[in-house]
């Protein structure tokens, strides 16, 4: 069981926590590296060859955007009680979960996890809302995430997580 | 076993082909299925930029190493499977770029051999068309009825 990344999204859109367990200069150089042959037929949304690697700010905007519009899009097709899960590719499996108030959890992992819903509601009941709700010294808004990477919480989503997700 | 529906999503991002099997999606206006398309091939394409994990050194020990080197053998692929509480989307794309798009119900088993079989369909009675271009609307009757007795023999 691999985790690649865990992401927090407040209902401003922003980023307020995110972690990471791969590094992601490693990600971007890969890709850098590749054929450029196979990009040359077809014009299927390839990145240029030559690209710079993408800071990390840009790929949480980039996973908001994303999981925003695939949840948008299930709710159009499958009607309003419909919500959206999980995708897999063949490289990782993204999956999702948001509370009522739209917060959005987004957890990256290798493709054989099953769907990680649960644990991200765990993470959102017993971590978020003891740690960082309940918090009296936390801002009720986390603007660029302060008081949310709390001690509290950093060692609680440790422990949930080597306990729910042995490597 | 129940399939919603399929869409053919060209290499541009169009749709050309968008069938209804059984009804339990909403119901959408022509223009809100292009819609979703065209955001659907942007989405594809997003996802494939953002893969988090290094990419694998190519098995030296497989006999594919023997062969040619391929284009497209260490290339990140976009969504593959969709999974939401009513519906679930398997995409398939080929190697020129077009997307297939199969709507089923959550737990439908073996979507992978019949998204294959749509393809081979499509290649049959699309792609050898004489009057069919490339990258517009399918209009191929055949194509229709084939894909009607392979998803209906199967639901």
């Amino acid at each position: 069981m691999v985790l690649y990344a865990f992401y927090m999204f407040d209902r401003h859109t922003e980023c307020i926590y995110s972690r990471r367990w791969t590094p992601p200069s490693q990600a971007a150089s890969s890709k850098n590296a590749r054929p450029q042959s196979g990009s040359s037929t077809t014009s299927n949304g390839d990145a240029p060859p030559v690209r710079r690697p993408m800071s990390q700010s840009d790929d949480e905007k980039l996973i908001f955007g994303l999981v925003f519009s695939l949840r948008n899009m299930v709710q159009k097709l499958g009607g309003e009680d419909d919500t959206f899960l999980s995708y897999r590719t063949a490289e990782y499996k993204l999956h999702y979960y948001e509370t009522p108030t739209r917060m959005k959890f987004v957890m990256l992992t290798d493709t054989k996890q099953n769907n990680l819903r649960p644990y991200l509601h765990q993470i959102w009941a017993n971590l978020y809302v003891e740690y960082v709700v309940k918090n009296p010294l936390a801002p009720v808004e986390h603007p660029a995430g302060i008081g949310v990477a709390n001690e509290m919480f950093e060692r609680g989503l440790e422990a949930f997580i080597t306990a729910v997700l042995p490597p | 076993m129940v399939v919603f529906a399929l869409f053919v999503i060209s290499k541009a991002g169009g749709l050309i082909y968008n069938r209804e099997f059984h009804s339990g999606l909403s119901k959408l206006t022509s223009n809100d299925y292009l819609m979703l398309a065209g955001s659907f091939h942007g989405m594809h394409a997003i996802t494939k930029q953002l893969c988090p994990a290094p990419s694998l050194p190519a098995h030296p020990s497989s006999n594919a190493a023997v062969l040619a080197p391929s284009p497209f053998s260490n290339r990140a692929t976009g969504i593959e499977v969709l999974e939401s509480s009513h519906f679930r989307i398997q995409c398939f794309q080929t190697l020129t770029g077009t997307k297939f798009l199969l709507f089923t119900e959550p737990q439908q088993p073996n979507i992978d051999s019949m998204i294959r079989k749509i393809y081979e369909l499509y290649a049959d009675f699309v792609m050898k068309n004489p009057f069919y271009t490339v990258e517009m609307p399918i209009r191929c009757e055949k194509f229709d009825r084939a894909l009607d007795g392979f998803v209906k023999v199967r639901s």
